[in-house]
């Protein structure tokens, strides 16, 4: 089975800052695998059978070395990396169009598959395009899929209830983050990886239509949290008592 | 302006109903359930017959015939998973994408999202008509209570030219906290290192008259609580008196979820957690030295 997936390539938000008038310093932060796209790569790699091929969508900063072998290590065996300053900031119907384009020069497959949802907006909307798109059958919420002759049978967890359903290939599944843990590439896994085949496109490569659906009016930092920030500590004597008090006094 | 709603329960389509009067003279209210067909809050429902066994997933073809000829300018929906397969297809038909989990939407059609969790705080517009968004009660604050008629129109079932169905379903169990009503929040976080370990929190819970609530991981990969006890961006928003962090390290994704709080307690072993520069009363320590204490002090 030919399966492709779908992943997005974020700055670390754990490095992104505030600046004095308030926006958002990235210049730190530097590109890695959206956290819910390594479940799904593991969830792809672990499909019995599945040929497994990655492609991803962003700015051109998003072609990144480091990446770029993070995502060969763990199971795909090739991967088309679109990275283009068209893509900043992309909405879901500018990707899933990308992506459709990009699936359809890549090869022909059979099964296609997302995140939860990005690090970024966590729209969970381009897999459910991209169906569309291709007129393709669409689950999401999969927390679990087994291989089947033309099919895939997959469970579906919504809200109230887990679903069995049958799928008729080609489809387009989004999987939860928890439907298996991603692993950790080993030392072999990551040098490997640089021996993979990358195919880099750009969005004139893809020719898919870049016109934006969602205009980006402002991006701010929220103002910091106003709060008292007293901190003790355990090891000093009298600390725990005093946490202990203001802890008391709250439950009030 | 003409707006939808368009909803599979009961209580978001009162609530969304009511949000979304507050911006548009005209409301519709598109129930794909019977439950969701509620009178009362709309100027009309418009009712989408769902035939026995299809997934309310297949209604794409109903709601885009719909939207051509009810010509809606603005669209807010529940963000079910269902609900969000069909509007994201008729978006992707419509060359649209849905302004996901609005924070605020204007009746200029301008929304705030949340960007990396809450890290930021972006302003959106979607370029096309109709205008799509999913939303909650919270996205329009204190919306009085909705009015509307009688009226229920049915809509005829567009059957799509192939559909998936339900081979078999399972009912989860249904939850038995409801975190946006508690005062008193414990949660607990990755800091806890095996299941059997929550009955130390569960005790100093009882000391505090709290309920008990996490961070995405202890709920997603571990499974240690269910699901709705799992608090922040893409987990339930609270709004609690005192909120006790415990071994939880203060990513924004989380810190979302208790930003309402009125006082917010912290205990962690890592003095340079995000989580003490978001709290009122830190404790830099070991929760298992800690905690046992603490309910000790609370007699
Ligand atoms: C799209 C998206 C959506 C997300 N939505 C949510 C959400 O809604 N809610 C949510 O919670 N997360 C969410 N996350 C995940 C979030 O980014 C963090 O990964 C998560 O909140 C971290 O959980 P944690 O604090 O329990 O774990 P960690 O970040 O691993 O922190 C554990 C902390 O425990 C401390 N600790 C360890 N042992 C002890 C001990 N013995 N005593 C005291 N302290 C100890 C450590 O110092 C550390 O600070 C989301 C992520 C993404 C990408």
């Amino acid at each position: 089975m030919e399966v492709l997936v779908s992943l997005k390539i974020v700055p670390d938000d754990q490095d992104i800052q505030t600046t004095a008038d308030g926006k958002l310093d990235f210049s730190i932060a530097k590109p890695v695998i959206s956290s819910y796209d390594q479940n799904a790569i593991e969830a792809a790699a672990q499909i019995e059978g599945a040929n497994v091929s990655a492609i991803t969508v962003g700015p051109a900063s998003i072609n990144d070395t480091k990446q770029r072998k993070n995502i060969l290590a763990r199971g795909p065996k090739q991967l088309f990396m679109v990275a283009d300053d068209t893509f900043q900031d992309a909405d879901a119907n500018v990707t899933a169009k990308a992506i459709v384009a990009g699936a359809q020069k890549a090869g022909n497959f059979d099964l296609i598959v997302f995140g939860a949802g990005s690090a970024d907006t966590y729209a969970q909307q381009v897999g459910i395009q991209v169906g569309e798109l291709l007129g393709w059958p669409v689950v999401n919420g999969v927390s679990k899929i087994t291989a089947g002759e033309g099919s895939i049978t997959v469970e579906r967890t919504t809200e109230t209830e887990v679903q069995t359903i049958d799928v008729p290939l080609p489809a387009v599944v989004a999987v939860t983050s928890d439907i298996v843990e991603p692993r950790i590439p080993s030392m072999r896994d990551i040098l490997k990886a640089g021996k993979l085949p990358v195919t880099e496109w750009t969005a004139a490569d893809l020719g898919s239509d870049t016109t934006k659906a969602i205009d980006i009016i402002e991006t701010v930092a929220p103002a910091p949290a106003d709060r008292k920030r007293e901190v003790f500590d355990a090891s000093v004597d009298g600390d725990i008592d005093k946490f202990a008090a203001a802890l008391a006094e709250a439950l009030r | 302006m003409k707006a939808w709603v368009i909803a599979q329960n009961e209580k978001a389509a009162r609530e969304l109903a009511a949000g979304v009067r507050t911006l548009a003279d005209q409301v519709q209210l598109v129930a794909l359930t019977d439950a969701a067909a509620v009178t009362g809050v709309a100027d009309e429902v418009l009712k989408v017959a769902v035939p026995a066994g299809a997934m309310v997933e297949s209604s794409v073809d109903t709601i885009a015939a719909l939207v051509d000829a009810q010509s809606p300018e603005m669209i807010v929906a529940e963000p079910t998973a269902a609900i969000k397969v069909v509007i994201g297809r008729l978006a992707a038909r419509r060359g649209t994408a849905v302004v996901t989990d609005a924070v605020k939407i204007n009746a200029d059609g301008t929304a705030e999202v949340m960007y990396f969790g809450g890290v930021g705080h972006r302003t959106v517009k979607p370029a096309a008509t109709p205008a799509i968004y999913t939303a909650s009660a919270a996205t329009f604050g204190d919306a009085p209570a909705a009015t509307g008629t009688d009226t229920v129109t049915e809509v005829a079932w567009v059957e799509p030219a192939s559909a998936l169905t339900v081979k078999s379903t399972e009912q989860l169990p249904k939850a038995d906290v409801d975190l946006t009503a508690a005062k008193r929040i414990v949660g607990v976080g990755r800091g806890i290192a095996a299941e059997e370990d929550l009955q130390m929190v569960r005790d100093l819970c009882g000391k505090m008259g709290a309920e008990l609530g996490c961070s995405r991981p202890v709920a997603e990969a571990e499974g240690w609580l269910p699901r709705e006890a799992y608090i922040g961006v893409s987990g339930v928003v609270t709004n609690p008196d005192v909120y006790l962090a415990l071994g939880i390290s203060g990513q924004m994704q989380h810190m979302v979820g208790v930003s309402n709080a009125k006082t917010i307690f912290a205990i962690n072993k890592d003095k340079t957690a995000p989580i003490f520069n978001q709290a009122d009363y830190g404790l830099v320590g070991d929760i298992y030295d800690v905690v046992p204490k603490l309910a000790e002090k609370l007699q």
